[in-house]
């Protein structure tokens, strides 16, 4: 990510999660529709993007402040937060709005 | 008339390529031959995105200041600061490392980098069960397999295959034939469809299947169908190609050490090398992200003896992670302030960590804006180390590669090691 944190590619980098086919035909949604990716830690709005290689069950959302809104924080006494992997229930959402960083951060 | 600079190493992933071709002309680089695409984006657009001027935070927004009154007031921060925190560290040159050290033993602050959100649980392991090392020119040259595990470099470091798996080597003349390779991850990454064999773990198990190859290594007869969604049959079949193996190399990533069972997962790894070094010759890397946290850890190791986590509050340094690693620190609420060098916490770090961030001053040195800058109560921009400025940084390898200045940078802006030089020189008059 060279072009900048506060750029429109940042955004559209980070604010997604991707998907399996499967998972999009049970959520009966479109590539694009926004997405709520809720754990224990709470919940988050993202667009959804197919992954073609992936499988159901896993699902993928990268590194950036969308994912720490539903990330553990405890490190279990090694520093590390469990960045890979989180149990996670996913929603269609498409009637809701991805917010904006700024938005997130409020 | 532009000029070409040979031999410049790219300053973006732990490979530090040292092949790149600089155009510069007109005081502008114009082309970077040789370099991925991250790393033409990295060369291309350094001028984008720059913080401009030091600036100091006035309500809501921030005011530009000279450097001097910008510096000042770190130097206020960090005087009146209880139990300060320095972090980042991993995306900046090993000079500026020695500088925040010093700022850190001379206000008892905590050092922390961020290796502690990447690789901390690689170095446990290696803690745990000693250092495999080697070089990553005996992987070209020498290893007959190849395992990527939890690491997708076709993506994260995009020149890793071609620069040492693709190419043949002394002792691999045709790597198409001589050489495999192979991926282990929960899903098909992009390295995966270029592997010779993709191996599907579950979700979490990595600890699961490296502990039952290293049981089959041994000879061990294990009384189950599949381990961590791997058929049994399918194990023994990887370990008994491990052990025939001339030279293997396991390149290890994120998807290991940030997992469940993080340093454990290391830890297997690391006894699976050990086990697998009976019968032939095996080394493990992990693929270190940042161009400099290897040069991170390095530096803190060789001035405190610990490579993160390491408190200066009583005078000396002190090492415990899940104690004082940045994470965990902001998690308690403990700091009070936080002097952030190129890193961006505020975009990496889980929610309760920025939302302390947010509730005390942050002095954020770093060439670009980022999420973490918007937020700073002071920043202050710099040079970009190996494209404005010189400097060391350390290969995935271990290996140290001197990065070149192309360009000077922009007007009055200096580099990262100057920058938190003066703020020492300051700290230490006011302090006596
Ligand atoms: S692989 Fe890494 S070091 Fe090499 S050119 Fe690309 S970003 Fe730079």
């Amino acid at each position: 990510m060279e072009v900048g944190k506060l750029s429109p590619e940042y955004f559209e980098a980070v604010a997604v999660c991707e998907l399996d086919k499967t998972t999009f035909s049970v959520l009966d949604i479109e590539e694009g529709d926004p997405v709520r990716v809720e754990t224990i830690e709470g919940s988050v709005i993202v667009r959804s993007k197919l992954d073609r290689r992936a499988e159901p069950g896993v699902a993928f959302i990268p590194c950036g402040p969308y994912a720490n809104m539903i990330m553990n924080a405890d490190t279990e006494m090694t520093g590390m937060p469990r960045f890979k992997e989180m149990e996670a229930i996913i929603f269609a959402a498409k009637d809701e709005t991805i917010l904006s960083i700024e938005e997130l951060m409020e | 008339m532009g000029i070409s600079i040979p031999d410049v190493v790219c300053p973006f992933c732990g490979c530090l390529c040292d092949d790149l071709i600089i155009h510069v002309d007109n005081g502008r680089i114009i082309k970077n031959e040789h370099g991925c695409a991250i790393s033409k984006s990295k060369f291309l657009h350094h001028l984008d995105d720059r913080l401009e001027h030091p600036e100091i935070r006035d309500g809501d927004s921030h005011q530009t200041v000279e450097l001097k009154t910008a510096i000042s007031h770190c130097v206020d921060l960090l005087k009146n600061a209880r139990r300060p925190l320095i972090y980042g560290l991993s995306s900046v040159e090993n000079d500026a490392h020695r500088e925040a050290y010093k700022i850190a033993d001379l206000v008892g602050a905590i050092v922390d980098n961020t290796s502690s959100v990447c690789h901390g649980p690689t170095i446990l392991g290696t803690q745990e069960s000693g250092e495999a090392a080697g070089s990553l020119a005996e992987v070209k040259n020498r290893a007959d397999l190849v395992i990527y595990w939890g690491s997708n470099p076709q993506f994260a470091h995009p020149r890793h295959i071609s620069r040492f798996v693709k190419p043949p080597g002394e002792f691999i003349h045709d790597p198409r034939t001589d050489r495999e390779v192979w991926v282990f991850d929960i899903r098909k990454s992009i390295t995966a469809t270029l592997a010779d064999r993709f191996v599907k773990v579950e979700p979490g198990r990595d600890l699961e299947v490296l502990s039952a190859l290293r049981a089959l290594v041994r000879g061990h007869e294990i009384d189950v169908s599949e381990v961590g969604g791997v058929p049994i049959d399918t194990i023994r079949e990887l370990a008994e190609r491990m052990k025939s193996a001339k030279y293997g190399i396991l390149f290890f990533g994120l998807g290991l050490t940030q997992s469940h069972g993080r340093h454990h997962n290391v830890d297997a790894a690391i006894r699976l090398v050990q086990d697998l070094n009976s019968y032939t010759k095996w080394n493990m890397m992990s693929m270190r992200g940042h161009y400099n946290v290897a040069g991170a850890n390095k530096t803190l190791t060789w001035t405190t003896g610990y490579p993160f986590a390491v408190d200066f509050s009583r005078g000396f340094p002190r090492y415990q992670p899940g104690e004082y690693t940045a994470v965990d620190l902001l998690r308690r609420g403990e700091v009070d302030v936080l002097l952030n060098i190129g890193a961006d916490p505020v975009a990496h770090f889980p929610k309760v960590a920025v939302s302390h961030i947010r509730k005390i001053p942050v002095i954020n040195i770093d060439p670009k804006r980022n999420l973490t800058s918007l937020f700073a109560e002071v920043n202050i921009p710099t040079a970009i180390a190996g494209i404005e400025c010189d400097g060391a940084a350390v290969r995935m390898d271990g290996l140290p590669l001197y990065l070149k200045k192309v360009m000077n940078p922009p007007e009055g802006i200096i580099p990262d090691r100057e920058v938190l030089q003066m703020i020492y020189e300051q700290l230490e008059e006011v302090m006596q």
